[in-house]
């Protein structure tokens, strides 16, 4: 029995490695696969990245999401980091009441709150489009960017703006010259992690994107429905690539900041 | 006092976008779903505002009820299959596995941070009639001819379990990694078995991320319909499909906002409950 335990930890986190990373594996080998099948190795190619390259729709799908990414991730990160320092640094009333408001939106189901912005789009005849769709990113990733600053925030130690302050500089040379550059790295990472959640959201857009401004994620959505092939594997490997560099960013930073001696 | 005013007015300006955009985004558009649940549906496909409970009492008729059923087992069963595989990768690594911890974390976070839609795609090609799956096992010789994966539950209950992994063993991995090691001793000094000091002392402390897991997968897979479609062929109907069928495809916004309204309750329920439980929890320990 205490043999069987033993074993069963360390099998059950192999297990689940295994499973967490055998489909991605998968996914990229067969991205270079020269036949049409995912099953059958019929030699080395990158056509099917050319063909993935070269599909029209995936393009256009492509060249929205990095548009509404690249928007939503500079305004959820302008307004968490906002959020974030008002709960930090300032004293007001009804703080846990509105820094549970922030957080909503990660605990609440996302198709709710799809199903909000739809309906308000159709109330107040706002068109679908861009827009729209930034909107939707910027909600469901503020909870993120203001989790991510008001933990660096936290983190600062008060001395220091008292030393400013006693060295001579105002409230705004002290936040402009003290605060946000010991901030910048967590607002920086704050931005990447929303861009990611914008690129990689499917069910707000479902809801609220417009014709003509359809993302990538609902793009690859249909191609799936309509059979898989190859080219598929080569975007995913892609975006793949994209996002591993994207995390490799974001916790390269804080792996340092956790070597560091304090 | 010029002062403390200019004060007021600076975290009055830190606060306002956010502010703005929660009740802009979130506020308002969650209450024009409920004025919307209680209209009444026009010719067009639009809504006609007034006060009615019809879509409600459409809704609970004997059609929609195996919905809801379908919704809670999904997201009850996807809650405990993620639980019996996240605990032992969270115990082990908060308490087994030394300094390789921050890196089992951090590959843990590589897949949460992939694109869904990849993701998923990922498990199609895997599990495809003519999937790698499928000929692995032909090869093999475990099975004769290729067999149905998509479109089976277990394919949904997998789509879960990898979408909600991470969820899962990241708040367990806090409360585990918070345990006072010294407990465990202490327990073993007193003579209990190792089995013993796991479920009196381990597992009771542990409970607090236990239930911040079921939290994050329960609420969240209550509404999930994409693996739903695109593992298991769309075949059993749940909250999540209805919604979308009902907004997109059906143009009854009515009855769709009454699903929402209900979803919507449901999860509140389950989140205001888990908060009075960690409150007193904390009181207790306190």
């Amino acid at each position: 029995m205490k043999k069987f335990i033993g074993l069963y930890v360390p099998a059950a986190t192999l297990i689940g490695y295994v499973f967490l990373f055998a489909p991605l594996v998968v996914l990229v080998v067969y991205a270079f696969n020269a036949g049409r099948t995912t099953v059958v190795w019929e030699g080395f190619s990158l056509a099917w990245f050319a063909e993935a390259l070269g599909d029209r729709g995936l393009r256009a799908g492509l060249k929205v999401s990095v548009i509404v990414a690249v928007a939503a991730a500079a305004l959820a990160t302008a307004i968490g980091t906002s959020a974030a320092l008002a709960v930090v640094k300032r004293p007001f009333a009804g703080k846990n009441l509105f820094s549970t408001l922030m957080i909503a939106p990660l605990v609440l189901p996302e198709i709710v709150l799809a199903v909000g912005l739809l309906v308000a789009t159709v109330w107040t005849g706002i068109p679908l489009g861009y827009g729209t769709l930034i909107a939707g990113h910027v909600l469901v990733s503020i909870p993120f960017s203001f989790l991510i600053v008001r933990a660096a925030a936290s983190g600062l130690d008060p001395r220091l703006d008292e030393a400013a302050a006693d060295l001579g500089a105002n409230g705004k040379q002290a936040f402009l010259r003290v605060t946000l550059p010991l901030l910048a790295p967590a607002i920086l990472s704050a931005f990447l992690l929303c861009a990611v959640i914008s690129f990689d959201n499917f069910v707000i857009s479902t809801f609220v994107s417009g014709v003509g401004t359809t993302p990538l994620p609902i793009q690859i959505y249909a191609t799936l429905k309509t059979g898989l092939t190859p080219k598929i594997n080569a975007l995913g490997a892609m975006l793949i690539a994209v996002n591993v560099l994207v995390i490799m960013v974001v916790m390269g930073r804080y792996l340092r900041t956790m070597r560091k001696p304090s | 006092m010029i002062a403390a005013r200019r004060g007021n007015l600076l975290t009055l300006a830190l606060l306002a976008p956010s502010l703005l955009s929660a009740i802009l985004l979130l506020v308002i558009p969650i209450l024009i779903v409920i004025a919307f649940s209680f209209a009444e549906q026009d010719t067009y496909g639009g809504a006609k505002f007034g006060f009615t409970l019809a879509s409600y009492q459409e809704l609970f008729q004997a059609i929609y009820l195996p919905i809801f059923l379908n919704s809670l087992q999904l997201a009850a069963v996807s809650t405990l299959v993620c639980l019996l595989v996240g605990y032992p990768i969270a115990y082990f690594i908060a308490l087994r596995a030394g300094r390789y911890a921050g890196l089992l974390l951090a590959l843990l976070l590589i897949p949460f941070w992939i694109d869904f839609i990849v993701r998923m795609s990922a498990w199609m090609v895997l599990l495809g009639r003519n999937g790698t799956m499928n000929s692995a096992l032909v090869g093999l010789g475990f099975i004769e001819q290729p067999v149905r994966m998509i479109g089976t539950y277990p394919a949904v209950l997998v789509g879960m379990l990898y979408a909600f992994l991470p969820t899962t063993v990241l708040p367990i991995h806090a409360a585990l990694n918070g345990l006072d090691k010294r407990l465990l001793e202490a327990a073993d000094d007193l003579g209990a078995t190792p089995l013993q000091s796991f479920w009196r002392v381990t597992f009771p402390l542990s409970l607090p991320g236990v239930m911040a897991a079921i939290l994050f997968v329960f609420v969240p897979a209550m509404g999930v319909y994409a693996i739903p479609v695109l593992l298991g062929g769309g075949k059993s109907i749940i909250l999540g499909n209805l919604i979308v069928q009902l907004f997109l495809d059906f143009r009854n916004m009515p009855l769709g906002a009454a699903v929402s309204v209900v979803l919507l309750a449901i999860s509140s329920v389950i989140i205001v409950g888990y908060m009075r439980v960690l409150r007193s929890v904390e009181e207790a320990r306190a």
